[in-house]
């Protein structure tokens, strides 16, 4: 299923690239861009979507280009490819992928549109990592590689902008974030709803005090989640023979998860179901966590109390409806649930105070209490993927050296938060949780879960490492 | 299931090696002291070490410790490598001394490992040793020894600022790897100014100040 889809996304894409390049084609020059063998001026649209028009900023020589490289490139991948592309200030100039086929889409797809064929493929990442004249990655790996990965690109002084969910532990959250600092490289995480306007509104009303003194902020969750015991977790699929590594690489796919015997269901089925590979509760949370801490400006700490409520454990392992209430230092909360949402779309927000309440989701649609109608904006109800301006966000601050909206540090705190509140879900019992100490308090078990041992030869360079 | 059927489970010679496998995994948040000589047992099994040392490394007993540097040097290569890692990321001085050999071994892998480790136990010993270490390793060994003593010279900022101050100048040398001594180089611009006697970069001279008619350049306003 997984690959049917890949294919009609592909052809779908190459159809959309051979139009954009027409369209350039006809519509000659842009004003403002270089001369010489420069991208083409018209970005592909997405799949399926309207077209995209060119993102044109300033005046940039190919010499001014920031050169990105890409790691791990595929479905959402290639929708921030996309949007890179289409900005006159980079240079997409290579692709590291354990999966050949996926090295040779997106050469493919950047050869086509840069009109050339230099895009360079590299099956081991350290490779690419290792090219002095590459500034910037693009990293859309699946879970478990995202952490590691951005350490690495850290370690090697290129700043990233990297897909989330961002770390599969609550180690592993701190341990990324120190390197980032460390190295003092930009970084901004794939929660791009801190760039759509309507989570944008949602957020200024809170921060603003138009909500009154706040009293909640919700955060959905939508899935359902994995335990120690979920679903793969329990079971390993039955053992093939592993396809070469050139063609695809099994033992670099595990990376620093745990062994288990080769077979093609994880890689291919997606990896949802498999506590070793997936940060379960994250896959959302990353972004609705991210946004309530920014509505209460709790960006920079966590919770320190989460208590799950009404959880419904499956046989296999799953919670399939849950609130997890949290409590911050002063007396907010946080509201993590999977329910009862005002059908907004996805990753909605609630944020609740004592004068009012909004409520948006990814439909761009805005619900807000009656006495605060009068504020709702004209522009809003409009879904839209907010991707290009988050890039474009990260591009001003590679310039700039300054932090992002999802930079390192809040994308940390959001995980922390959200990696415990997991952890309670899981035990099934409140957890208190000292964000100076990184540690829960009067609880081993639970500052056990902190941390997920890495598989050899991998290893994280950190200080955070037995907080 | 329970600690002790699931240290059975790791026991029992006719446990599959996926039994052993969930086994040390949920034995790595209830287990106690008496589950880590079973788990360490198993620290040479190409397949389940990695589950072995996951069941370990929050094990707070201090006999894991024990377990770790007792497996170290009858290991080689990636099993090798796990067990330095381990020791490091839960910070054991007492293997430093052998870890610290290892980053001589002829297994670069095992080198950098064993270099990183030291960075994460951290201490005055360790950047001595890391120091000692700039001089006799080359790539690709010597960039994670220089990644370690940076780590190693952030840890000893609260403990022993004066040495960490004169171990980030020493990675602010034009021989580390360009991450490394920019990232040395912020941390000594935030802690003061250049020490006395540091000269300016030379401004131009010769041809270039002849041509500067503004008086900007080199002379200053």
């Amino acid at each position: 299923m997984a690959k049917e889809k890949q294919t009609v996304t592909r052809r779908r894409f190459g159809k959309a690239l051979a139009q954009a390049g027409a369209a350039a084609a006809a519509a000659g020059p842009v004003l403002g861009q270089a001369p010489g063998p420069g991208p083409v001026d018209q970005a592909p649209g997405p799949p399926g979507a309207g077209p995209i028009g060119p993102v044109v900023v300033g005046n940039y020589a190919l010499n001014d280009q920031l050169v990105f490289g890409g790691i791990g490139i595929r479905g959402r991948g290639m929708s921030d490819l996309r949007q890179l592309l289409g900005d006159s200030r980079v240079r997409f100039a290579a692709i590291a992928d354990i999966r050949d086929s996926a090295r040779e889409m997106v050469k493919s797809t950047v050869d086509n549109y840069y009109k050339n064929h230099d895009c360079v493929m590299y099956r081991d990442a350290t490779e690419l990592l290792a090219r002095k004249d590459i500034n910037a990655l693009l990293i859309a790996t699946s879970d478990r590689w995202h952490g590691l990965m951005a350490m690495w690109a850290a370690q090697s002084g290129k700043d990233m902008y990297i897909e989330k969910p961002a770390a599969m532990s609550i180690m592993e959250s701190y341990a990324l974030a120190d390197n980032v600092r460390r190295y003092g490289v930009v970084y901004q995480s794939g929660c791009q709803r801190k760039n759509q306007f309507a989570f944008e509104f949602a957020v200024g009303l809170a921060r603003s005090g138009k909500l009154g003194r706040l009293l909640a902020v919700h955060a959905d969750t939508a899935i359902g989640l994995g335990t120690v015991d979920a679903g793969g977790h329990g079971w390993w699929a039955a053992e093939s023979p592993e396809p070469e590594p050139l063609v695809f690489d099994w033992d670099k796919w595990l990376g620093p998860c745990l062994w288990r015997p080769y077979n093609s269901a994880y890689a291919d089925r997606g990896r949802g179901e498999f506590w070793d590979f997936h940060a379960g509760l994250l896959e959302w949370a990353s972004h609705t966590v991210a946004m309530a801490q920014w509505a209460a400006d709790m960006e920079y700490t966590e919770p320190v109390e989460y208590a799950p409520e009404g959880g419904i454990f499956r046989g296999d392992g799953l919670i399939s409806r849950y609130t997890i209430n949290c409590r911050y230092a002063n007396g907010v909360k946080l509201i993590l649930r999977n329910h009862s949402w005002n059908l907004l779309g996805s990753c909605s927000n609630r944020f609740e105070g004592t004068e009012g309440w909004v409520e948006t989701g990814d439909s761009g649609r805005i619900e807000v209490s009656p006495n605060l109608k009068s504020l709702l904006p004209t522009r809003q109800g409009t879904r839209y993927d907010p991707t290009a301006e988050h890039i474009r966000e990260f591009l001003q601050c590679i310039r700039s050296r300054t932090p992002p909206r999802a930079n390192a540090d809040v994308t940390a705190h959001a995980h922390v938060a959200s990696h415990a509140a997991w952890i309670s879900a899981q035990l099934n019992r409140k957890v208190t949780w000292d964000p100076a100490k990184r540690m829960f308090l009067n609880d081993e078990e639970a500052n056990r879960m902190r941390s997920r041992a890495y598989r050899e030869p991998w290893r994280m360079e950190a200080l955070a490492t037995n907080m | 299931m329970e600690p002790a059927k699931l240290l059975a489970l790791v026991k029992d010679p006719n446990s599959t090696v996926f039994q052993k496998a969930i086994a040390c995994k949920k034995l790595a948040f209830v287990g106690g002291k008496e589950a880590v000589q079973p788990m360490a047992a198993l620290l040479s099994h190409p397949q389940l070490a990695c589950y072995a040392r996951f069941g370990l490394e929050p094990n707070p007993d201090p006999s894991v410790d024990e377990a770790l540097r007792a497996a170290l040097p009858k290991l080689k290569g990636r099993l090798q490598v796990g067990v330095i890692t381990s020791i490091g990321v839960r910070k054991d001085a007492k293997a430093l001394d052998a870890v610290t050999k290892l980053i001589d071994d002829s297994d670069a892998e095992v080198a950098g490992a064993a270099a990183a480790a030291v960075g994460m136990i951290g201490g005055l010993q360790a950047s001595r040793a890391l120091q000692a270490a700039f001089d006799r390793t080359k790539p690709p060994v010597f960039p994670v020894v220089a990644r370690a003593a940076l780590l190693c010279a952030e840890g000893l900022m609260a403990s022993n600022r004066p040495r960490a101050l004169e171990f980030y100048t020493l990675l602010s040398a034009n021989r580390m790897p360009d991450p490394v001594r920019l990232a040395a180089l912020r941390v000594l611009n935030a802690a003061g100014p250049a020490p006395p006697g540091a000269k300016a970069y030379p401004p131009p001279t010769g041809e270039a100040a002849e041509k500067d008619q503004s008086g900007f350049l080199g002379r200053g306003r």
